[in-house]
């Protein structure tokens, strides 16, 4: 993936317009874009949504089976899945967002540094972020969700550092290849500095992979997040998580099963929404599909 | 060119395809007992760990100097008599003609060598119980002297705990530190193998000098998810399949070829105030938190109709339960009555923490509901085990939900540990000198109505204090096939499964 | 070669440094103590410290760190705080299940990615091709977590077909393997498609059918072999990531690999373990991910040429 998305230089030519249409053109992409403006439109207006509140218990209402009053059935608080899921979504797309924004801004910041300053630096950092991408993702979120204490921050905290490496990988390789081109050496002939060469010239120059991968990122995050709820190392009740509403449900899982069906389907299709889009975007920014 | 990669390429999945052959298909013998137990033990020798799932498994390879029935009442292992000849000294005469399975004989220098090694750092774990010896002293080859520094009168009980296992010290020495994985005893079984974190294998040990189980191998195998314990439980691939969880019982309790059994355990889960933090080291706060909480309908709602809602600090099943304290029933207006009279400002904003077990976090739910209607705020968190305990540790908390097991079922280890103000786990930091005065006595009176009377006394005490709301005892479920016989669960949390038969 | 085989283990070593550096600081600075987890809600207060002071956990960061490099490099990376077992017996005991699970999991994604790779290509935009690059997708969406829990409520409690716990038969290990090799067999699928589709663009490609050589000829002997070198990476790296992925997919089934020894090692702050653990994935991740490498260079000589 990133072999491809590396060679993809000078993306600004292209203009969004340009990009947006090529991506209209892939109704897979389009049905992920929009599933996952319904997404953001959900977490936003939660509240006016959710018939209930994600906290709101009904101990006699227990375990309602999906009904007109409870589209999910109701947990074994007596509360309202539906509601939960629909402020759940809150919760994800914060994790998955701001995760990857962490992971994209230090990622990006050490990057570009790497490859444009190369020598030393560049050896120093990308050593580091070998270091880190020896141990597996998911183990080195384990340890730092453990170090950092379970919550929704420091939930993004680990999640955001364990995929840092990526974004450093990615923007390093895309500043090598236009360290040296035309209108950089012009900008450094003029005099500009080299924070003004990198912010003006660079980083806009290898966005696009960067979109690419974030957006892959996201729900990459987003499972990570569910995994670590899954194991117990994610978010305090009774924030609702799906990662750890299914958790929650499995014990459940032979009486009640819609418990888990629920949160679970709401995490593919979230992903699924997203790999959408994500290859829809690789695509409409790879020229070689010019052709 | 092409054409040899393609056959690079079929050879890479032909290997691959090989690498099925590494996956034996083992068989199980008719003559096993297979158990399900949650988790594995961690290590084999008795004095490394003091959890139950390495007991479960001590108790079967090792055998104490004495053990308890279910009646609490103590009878010969491998001290065939005892007498407490003072206070501090107690004789025993061992049993003869006991060999370990490494073919040493039994004898009164094991029973030293025991103790003494014990009391080496590598048994830190189970201090508690070897502390109180001051020395062993060997007579002859088959009676030994224990002298305590202290008069404890639960000393003889403690015995029966696993700590007191008597291993060999040739076999340790040769095995050094990976003892753990090389047990010797005198046991019922001998250690055959264990894959760790999958399961271990006993087999019968042929020279046990007691009854000889019925069967030739006990294989305890660890199985964390709870459902998957029932489901192998009902497809038959499990004999008996340790805790069942409270979603399931109905499921075996219905299954023809099941039984269930259930117990009481020798536990009570409280929910505790940091006395030495402002409100709660007001009694009177403590005893408003109290009165806004219906812990009974709590602990039934939580639990669905098992267990115990608790009325004192000490188990029922364990020795001097006091069962005459009252429940204290559930009164808004007085709580926010008391409240007022302490002073205390309402809304009070408070936090309560719990680890992740689901029935304490449930719990903790409806708290935070019960407190908001006398005006605490409570926010609850759920921390993960290292660090809740951790954070215990630092006195930083209001309230929090536990539990304490008396790991030996007397009065003494349900409450020394957990509310002296010397004890280990005493995160409640409750501290007085009463309650002290009152323990220290109740460890060396002998047992009888004076003991008794100490020991009802001191749960009076902490139930006036209130620095514990109690939450539950807790019942726990086993299901076994129903040609299992003679299984019978003890409320200490590890079974003893030599006297099962099939039928 | 033998060189470039040389330098990149050696290479090794600095990683291994930065690694068992940042797994120390994490556990420095993570809340818990290891002395009241080992040794029990039970233990005495004077215990607690004889366990800090015996296993040196009241020494300040860099005496602790520096004495664990110190005895590492004589090859002693500690004992488990809770078995008292070495630190490798521990580990290796548990590696063959995770290595068993990945390993199967790796042959189920390459036999059904792989063909169902190649015909979506040689099949593009066909009713096939978009069932199975939908299936692909979906697949890569499932979380495993719930992937297990619905393979379990379906095979092992309604139709009773597979255990849903343990990993000591064939039938015990098929539930997992399918859980885990879930993301990878789309992922295959994925890549065989697209690099079929670029192999079947190239010039040779045109030439050998404009030479009039039949459809089946030119997308075996010519087409496949080239297009299969990048799927070689990918299943490479999948390998490694599925030794990594592993860790949800033990605790789902019960299986006593290395993930769920690391996720109760630092549950129960047995550091040594926790240590030890990650020194030894990381060591077992680089070795995957050189042995990648040649074997790439092996299906390619044009690469091959560059390692000289």
């Amino acid at each position: 993936m990133n072999e491809h998305t590396e060679k993809n230089i000078g993306q600004s030519q292209h203009g969004l317009k340009e990009i947006f249409k090529r991506l209209s053109r892939a109704p897979l992409a389009m049905i992920g874009l929009a599933i996952v403006v319904v997404l953001v439109f959900t977490a936003v207006f939660a509240g006016f949504i959710a018939p209930y509140g994600y906290a709101e218990q009904d101990l006699m209402a227990a375990f309602e089976e999906p009904s007109g009053a409870h589209l999910f059935g109701t947990d074994e608080f007596g509360r309202d899945i539906f509601s939960r899921i629909i402020y759940g979504s809150r919760i994800s797309l914060q994790v998955g967002f701001i995760a990857v924004g962490i992971a994209v801004f230090a990622g990006g910041f050490l990057g570009a540094i790497a490859g444009y300053y190369g020598g030393k630096a560049d050896n120093l950092i990308m050593r580091a972020m070998d270091v880190l991408l020896s141990i597996p993702s998911i183990l080195l979120a384990i340890a730092i969700a453990a170090s950092l204490g379970p919550g929704l921050f420091n939930l993004m905290i680990a999640v955001g550092i364990s995929s840092t490496p990526n974004y450093a990988r990615i923007v390093r390789g895309s500043v090598l290849s236009i360290r040296n081109q035309e209108f950089v050496e012009a900008a450094k002939a003029v005099g500009s500095s080299d924070l003004r060469i990198i912010l003006k010239h660079i980083i806009p120059n290898c966005l696009a992979p960067i979109i690419v991968q974030a957006t892959l990122g996201v729900a990459i995050a987003i499972l990570t997040a569910a995994g670590l709820s899954f194991i117990g190392l994610g978010i305090q009740p009774p924030i609702p998580e799906w990662g750890a509403m299914l958790s929650g449900g499995r014990e459940y899982i032979r009486d009640y099963a819609y418990m888990t069906v629920f949160p679970g389907l709401a995490i593919m299709i979230t992903i699924l929404a997203l790999n959408f889009l994500g290859d829809g975007l690789r695509d409409a920014l790879d020229p070689k599909l010019k052709r | 060119m092409k054409g040899n990669s393609r056959t690079k390429a079929t050879l890479l999945a032909v290997s691959a395809a090989v690498l099925l052959c590494l996956f034996a298909v083992p068989a199980l013998a008719k003559d096993t007992l297979v158990v399900a137990n949650i988790y594995d033990a961690r290590t084999l020798d008795p004095i490394v760990q003091n959890e139950v799932a390495t007991s479960g498994m001590c108790l079967h390879i090792y055998d104490t100097l004495l053990a308890l029935d279910q009646e609490n009442n103590l009878v010969p292992m491998l001290a065939e008599k005892w007498e407490q000849i003072d206070d501090v000294t107690y004789k025993f005469a061992l049993r003869k003609g006991v060999k370990f399975h490494n073919g040493e004989p039994f004898s009164a220098k094991d029973v030293k060598y025991t103790v003494e090694r014990a009391q080496t750092p590598v048994g830190s774990a189970i201090r508690q119980y070897s502390e109180v010896v001051d020395k062993v002293e060997i007579v002859d080859d088959y009676t030994v002297i224990f002298k305590l520094k202290a008069p404890f009168t639960p000393f003889l009980m403690s015995l029966s705990h696993t700590w007191g296992s008597i291993v060999n010290q040739k076999a340790v020495e040769a095995a050094g530190e990976s003892y753990g994985m090389n047990p010797v005893g005198t046991g019922p079984f001998k250690f055959k193998s264990w894959n760790k974190g999958d399961r271990i294998v006993l087999e019968r040990n042929d020279d046990y000098w007691g009854k000889k189980p019925a069967y030739k191998e006990l294989v305890m195998r660890a199985v964390a998810e709870s459902i998957n314990r029932t489901i192998e439980l009902e497809s038959g691939a499990v004999d008996i399949a340790y805790r069942v969880p409270v979603t399931d019982i109905k499921r075996v309790e219905e299954n023809e070829k099941l039984t269930l059994y259930r117990h009481l355990e020798n536990s009570t889960s409280y929910m505790g105030f940091n006395c030495a933090k402002a409100p709660w080291d007001n009694p009177k706060v403590r005893q408003a938190v109290r009165l806004a909480l219906d812990n009974v309908g709590m602990q039934k709602a939580v639990f669905r109709g098992t267990g115990r809602a608790p009325n004192a600090p000490v188990a029922p099943s364990v020795k001097y339960s006091d069962k005459d304290i009252p429940y204290v029933k559930r009164d808004v207006e007085a709580a926010k009555k008391l409240l007022a009279e302490a002073g205390v400002q309402l809304p009070l904003k408070a936090e309560i923490w719990t680890n992740d077990y689901k029935p304490r976090r449930d719990l903790a739910t409806i708290i935070q509901a019960q407190l908001k209607e006398v005006g605490i705020e409570v926010e609850h968190k759920v921390l993960e085990w290292g660090a809740y305990l951790d954070g215990l540790q630092k006195k930083t908390h209001d309230m929090y939900i536990l539990g304490w097991v008396a790991s030996v079922p007397d009065a003494e280890f349900a409450i020394s540990g957990v509310l002296r103000s010397t004890g280990g786990s005493n995160y409640s930091f409750f501290s007085d000198a009463e309650v002290d005065a009152l323990l220290e006595k109740g460890k060396s009176l002998p047992d009888g109505e004076e003991r008794a009377a100490v020991y009802k006394k001191v749960q009076e005490r902490i139930h006036e204090l209130a620095p514990w709301v109690y939450m539950y005892n807790e019942e726990t479920f086993h299901g076994s096939q129903k040609n299992v016989k003679g299984f019978v669960p003890s409320p200490r949390g590890y079974h003893l499964l030599t006297n099962v038969t099939f039928e | 070669m033998f060189k470039y085989i040389a330098r990149r283990i050696l290479f090794l070593l600095p990683v291994l440094v930065g690694v068992s550096f940042i797994v120390f600081s994490l556990l420095y600075i993570t809340p818990g103590d290891p002395a009241r987890m080992v040794l029990g809600d039970q233990a005495t207060e004077e215990a607690v410290q004889e366990f800090r002071n015996k296993e040196g956990l009241n020494d300040p960061f860099l005496v602790q760190y520096g004495r664990y490099v110190y005895k590492a490099i004589q090859g002693d990376i500690g004992r488990s705080y809770m078995t008292r077992r070495p630190v490798s017996d521990e580990i290796l005991s548990a590696f063959p299940s995770t290595i068993k699970l990945a390993a199967l999991s790796m042959v189920i994604a390459i036999l059904l990615g792989i063909p169902f790779g190649i015909i979506s290509a040689i099949r593009q935009y066909s009713l096939f091709d978009s069932v199975t690059m939908i299936f692909a997708m979906v697949g890569l969406s499932m979380p495993v977590f719930w992937l297990g829990i619905l393979l379990i409520l379906f095979f092992s409690v309604q139709l009773r077909w597979l255990p849903s716990s343990g990993f000591d038969s064939l039938a015990a290990m098929i539930l997992p393997s399918i859980t885990l090799a879930a993301q990878s067999v789309a992922i295959v699928t994925r890549m065989t498609r697209s690099s079929m589709l670029e192999v079947v663009r190239q010039d040779y490609i045109r030439t050998a059918r404009a030479k009039g050589q039949k459809e089946s000829v030119v997308i075996w002997r010519h087409a496949l072999g080239n297009a299969l070198i990048p799927v070689v990476t990918v299943v490479g790296l999948q390998f490694g990531h599925l030794l990594g992925g592993a860790v949800l997919t033990e605790s789902i089934f019960s299986i006593p690999g290395v993930g769920r020894l690391m996720v109760e090692a630092i549950k129960m702050r047995d550091y040594p373990l926790v240590q030890g653990g990650v020194l030894y994935i990381a060591i077992a991740f680089s070795l995957v991910n050189l042995l990648v490498d040649l074997v790439y260079a092996w299906v390619d000589p044009r690469i091959k040429a560059q390692y000289k």
